[in-house]
């Protein structure tokens, strides 16, 4: 399989009152297409901030980022935006919304701002309608943010991500503000996009949700310590794979 | 207690800094608020004050009276003298002299208004001041002090000389050295509009040697003190000679229009003063806002309402008090600056004015507080949820969005701009109200002037002419020697030189005279206009039907209001030795003398003995001139009556407002003055806007919104809310000029005005302008924009 996504000695570095502060160091890896990979790692030890880099959110320090054939590091702003628009998706922990409009408007706005189809406003709608239906939150579409529960907001975050039907999906402690219930069910719904083709590349804490991936990256203080691969036969368990998954971390350290 | 006290103090000083831009916002808010406060009731009070401080600083007195002519001198002493009303009387000694007296020194002519007048400065009898307001007593010989604009007028500095020629005496000639513009409460409004030259009691001493200038020149002013102005009207039928006798309300009238400007500086003063109030409830109610998640967060840890409240109500008022100073102190140039533009002829002011701007100051600091307590009210009711919901409670039963954005035309930035306006309206509500008034007072600023700047006015002052030369001092020999016959023989002999200079034309001229006139009883002295050369039928009336013979008469509704005549009534005219019986048959208005005018038929039998003034010779040419042609006619009767002052109707109609071109500049200046609240009032709210909205920006940046787009959504924004303004403002432009500026315009004589409305100006240039603005600084502002990475939504709270 083709490498979607291929890091290459990718460093940032803050300065902070004149202190140089390397969070991330030579990191390397690649991510195939179709593939659902985590990244794991302590607090403070550059998780997000290795996911924004790999997606362009943030700019790197040194390295380079290919990405569907471009170095995303020497893309300029309009480049990256349209990138980001058409062929990335991006949930996060706080699920922000645009505050005065409604669910399914929020939704279909990054359909309504790209011009990779030649679709109508109203076939727009209708596919963002579809993508509620098929995460469950149809009955909310025409709700006001604050009118729906965390979960619902955060399958609207991901109805939203998946809207210009992205190459790759970025998340970022996608669950990590819902409870253990709403969280399966938002892992269920990434494991079927990714399951019909969507690449994900998430950042989390919960070893339960990182054992849904096939893949896990272990950071610490910058550098990928480890890489995991999830045992791909179809019979493996899903309290297996889990309790797999904590062997490996327990043996880096977790 | 002090570690609740240190605490308190820890968490203040923390969100002083931590929150700078909001709070620095909000600081920048209070002074303007202040400023704004501070120089407005100032400037309220000085103006609602303005004439009566200006007069009794003068010290004009009650009634005024002007004597000129032949035997003037000592007429008003036998009434001064016999009369109970005089409680006490100042009398000052004048000489009068024609507008052409003056040139500068090449001999080029100068402009004058009317009657030049001349008198020592010494022995004055009211206070004059000069520019800086200081009582100017006294000038070295040879040099000379000028009341009213007459300096600008002729481009003179301190220092430059003029020349003086008496037109009626031969060889008496003198030169004076400039010293400078004085205000003149008597002379120096532009209704009165004489200017005054006030010399050295030697060079005056000089003057009246001559004997000329002493038998026939000279003339008397006289300020009287008195508590009854029906009785002093009454006793002024006995004495001859005057030209002008007037009470104090009269003289303050005088000052109308200077007064209109003042009117427009306490209008917008107010506007102001609203615009403040609207910011700061927004300000206020939009960090209030944005501290409900601190406050959530304070409540959970087990802090009381009580504290909460005193913590925020502390720091609005620290805030509001150095904002406060820093405002009062530039209140005090900036209320001058406001001022500065109506009190060139008059000394406006008043002996409290930095306790009032401290007073403003006082006052927006309580208004603060005020607001803050009432808005931090809420806190009662916010619960530690808000620390998780940044203050949303979720409980809400109706959907915020009004608008659909498959339904909406337009782009996304469009689309979300107009959303954020029809779902939250309150918060551009603040846009709208201050951009709209500032915009809707400029707009009526335009009107009033354009009215003022078009022949529209004409059938106030006259009847239309192709032109005019209101430089009329040779109706003075007219006047000394009491030759109607002359004066019209001298219109025959004007009109036949222009017709052998190929400018075939008839002259008119519409003559004022002052008569004893009786209605029920009561006995006045008014003055009564009459064309020579004109029909009675050519003017306009707004009632009744025209004076068909020398027995009917038309009056304002002045002098309707003064002695309680109508329509119908029979008034008794003295006519020297005549007494004539007319009956008014008609109301007309009039800008002249503020409508306290008579006019009477043109077979009336006037006399010259009577005559007070003489409006201007109207020349109307025969053959039909087009306009290019009259105003090349206009040019070459300059140079053939090497006169200056001639002028076609709309010039003719700017000479006699006078104030046009001032309220001009001061349309300019308030355009200023909106474009800098415009300014102020953008930048500081898009500020606070891209605080507030710095999540929603990082998202839209993350999902793939290029910078463009979000500073578009911004600036339509802003643009949608300027454009509801002054699209109003537009609207309401001409009906408010009618009901705010025809009560002015009343007050001058002129009830009924038919405004000159410039649609370029109204609906397109002006409110393009603040639109045009508004983007800009909108698009200038909202670049902030781009330093708000898609990466914040990791780091915003």
């Amino acid at each position: 399989m083709a490498a979607l996504l291929e890091v290459k000695d990718l460093c940032k570095t803050y300065v902070v009152n004149k202190r140089q502060n390397n969070v991330l160091k030579n990191v390397n890896f690649s991510v195939e297409d179709g593939e659902m990979v985590a990244i794991m790692g302590p607090s403070g030890s550059g998780k997000s901030t290795l996911l924004y880099a790999v997606s362009g959110m943030d700019g790197a320090t040194g390295g380079t980022v290919m990405f569907d054939g471009k170095d995303i590091t020497k893309l300029k702003g309009k480049e990256l935006a349209a990138l980001r628009l058409d062929k990335m998706g991006f949930i996060f922990q706080q699920m922000y919304m645009m505050k005065n409009l409604t669910i399914l408007d929020n939704i279909v706005l990054p359909a309504m701002e790209s011009k990779k189809t030649s679709e109508s406003k109203k076939e727009k709608l209708m596919r963002g309608e579809e993508l509620m239906r098929k995460l469950g939150i149809i009955e909310v579409a025409d709700n006001d943010i604050n009118e729906v529960s965390g979960g619902q907001l955060q399958r609207a975050c991901i109805c939203r991500s998946m809207i210009n039907k992205p190459k790759v999906l970025f998340a970022d402690e996608p669950t990590g503000a819902l409870n253990r219930t709403v969280s399966d069910e938002v892992m269920e719904e990434l494991a079927k996009l990714n399951k019909e083709g969507t690449t994900i590349i998430m950042v989390t804490h919960d070893a339960k949700v990182a054992a849904k991936c096939s893949r896990v990256l272990y950071i610490v203080d910058g550098t990928i310590k480890g890489e995991y691969k999830s045992p791909s036969e179809p019979e493996a368990q899903e309290k297996d794979r889990e309790r797999m998954l904590n062997n490996w971390l327990m043996e880096l350290g977790w | 207690m002090l570690q609740h006290q240190y605490m308190f103090f820890r968490i203040l000083k923390r969100d002083l800094k931590r929150k700078k831009t909001m709070n620095v916002i909000l600081f920048l808010f209070i002074v303007l608020a202040s400023m704004f406060v501070s120089s407005g009731i100032n400037n309220v009070v000085t103006i609602m004050n303005g004439t009566d401080y200006y007069l009794d600083k003068a010290g004009i007195g009650d009634y005024v009276i002007i004597t000129m002519g032949d035997n003037a001198v000592g007429a008003l002493d036998e009434m001064l003298e016999t009369e109970t009303a005089v409680q006490d009387y100042r009398m000052e000694r004048v000489v009068f002299g024609a507008q052409g007296d003056i040139t500068a020194e090449d001999g080029s002519s100068v402009e004058c208004k009317n009657t030049t007048i001349y008198q020592s400065i010494e022995n004055s009898a009211i206070t004059f001041f000069d520019m800086e307001n200081e009582p100017v007593t006294g000038v070295e010989p040879g040099h000379v002090y000028v009341s009213g604009s007459f300096m600008e007028a002729n481009g003179f500095e301190k220092g430059d000389r003029i020349r003086f020629r008496h037109s009626g005496v031969e060889g008496l000639e003198m030169s004076f050295i400039l010293d400078g513009s004085i205000k003149d409460a008597l002379l120096g409004s532009d209704f009165m509009g004489n200017t005054r030259f006030l010399l050295s009691d030697e060079d005056m001493r000089k003057l009246l040697e001559n004997e000329t200038i002493y038998n026939h020149y000279r003339g008397e002013i006289c300020y009287i003190d008195t508590d009854d102005i029906q009785e002093m009207k009454a006793a002024m039928a006995d004495v001859s000679n005057v030209v002008f006798d007037g009470a104090r309300s009269t003289i303050k009238m005088c000052y109308v229009m200077d007064m209109v400007v003042a009117f427009v500086m306490l209008i917008l003063s107010v506007c102001l003063i609203i615009v403040s109030f609207v910011v700061l409830k927004f300000s206020i109610t939009f960090t209030i806002t944005e501290e409900f998640r601190e406050i959530g967060v304070m409540k959970a840890i087990g802090l009381s309402n009580g504290k909460i409240r005193s913590l925020y109500i502390v720091k609005y008022l620290m805030l509001a008090i150095v904002g406060a100073i820093i405002g009062f102190i530039a209140s005090i140039p900036f209320g001058g600056l406001l001022l500065d533009s109506v009190s060139r002829k008059m000394m406006l002011g008043s002996d409290h004015a930095i306790l009032l701007n401290m007073l403003g100051s006082v006052l927006v600091v309580c208004v603060i507080v005020l607001f803050a307590w009432i808005y931090t009210g809420k806190v009662k009711q916010s619960s530690p949820l808000d620390a998780i919901r940044s203050g949303q409670t979720g409980e809400r039963y109706r959907s915020k969005s009004v608008l659909r954005i498959h339904k909406c035309p337009g782009g996304n930035a469009f689309y979300m701009a107009a959303n954020d306006i029809l779902s939250n309206p309150k918060r551009f509500l603040t846009i709208m109200i201050s951009f709209g008034l500032c915009t809707l007072f400029v707009l009526m600023l335009v009107n009033t002037t354009a009215t003022m700047k078009s022949p529209n006015l004409i059938t106030m002052f006259g009847t239309e002419s192709d032109l005019y030369v209101t430089d009329v001092a040779d109706v003075m020999d007219y006047m000394n020697t009491g030759s109607k016959e002359g004066m019209q023989e001298h219109l025959k002999e004007m009109a036949e030189k222009l017709g052998e200079d190929g400018m075939p034309a008839e002259l008119c001229i519409e003559l004022q005279y002052k008569y004893h006139i009786t209605f029920d009883g009561n006995r006045y002295v008014l003055t009564c206009q009459q064309g020579m050369n004109t029909e009675i039928t050519e003017y306009a009336y707004t009632e009744g039907i025209p004076p068909q013979n020398e027995y009917e008469i038309a009056i304002t509704p002045q002098i309707s209001d003064l002695t309680g005549a109508k329509i119908g009534d029979t008034m008794t005219i003295h006519y020297g030795g005549e007494d004539m019986e007319c009956m008014v048959t008609a109301y007309f208005q009039t800008m002249n003398l503020l409508g306290e005018v008579i006019r009477l038929h043109e077979n009336a039998p006037t006399d010259f003995r009577y005559i007070s003034s003489a409006m201007s010779y109207q020349i109307d040419f025969t053959d039909n001139p087009s306009e290019e042609e009259i105003e090349l006619r206009k040019e070459r009767i300059k140079k053939l009556y090497n006169n200056d002052k001639v002028m076609n109707v709309t010039e003719y109609c700017i000479d006699c407002t006078a104030v046009a071109d001032t309220l001009e500049s001061v349309q300019f200046l308030i355009l200023g003055i909106t474009l800098v609240v415009v300014i102020l009032v953008t930048i500081l709210m898009e500020r606070s806007f891209t605080v507030d909205e710095k999540s929603q920006i990082a998202i839209l940046k993350a999902i793939g919104f290029k910078d463009g787009a979000i500073i578009r959504w911004h600036v339509y924004r802003f643009g949608l809310a300027a454009l509801i303004a002054v699209v109003v403002a537009a609207a309401l432009s001409i009906p408010m000029t009618k009901l705010c500026i025809t009560p002015i315009f009343g007050m001058m004589g002129a009830g009924d005005i038919d405004y000159h409305i410039d649609p370029l100006q109204i609906f397109i240039v002006y409110p393009g302008i603040v639109f045009v603005m508004t983007i800009f600084v909108t698009w200038i502002t909202a670049l902030y924009t781009r330093a708000i990475k898609s990466s914040d939504t990791a780091n915003v709270e």
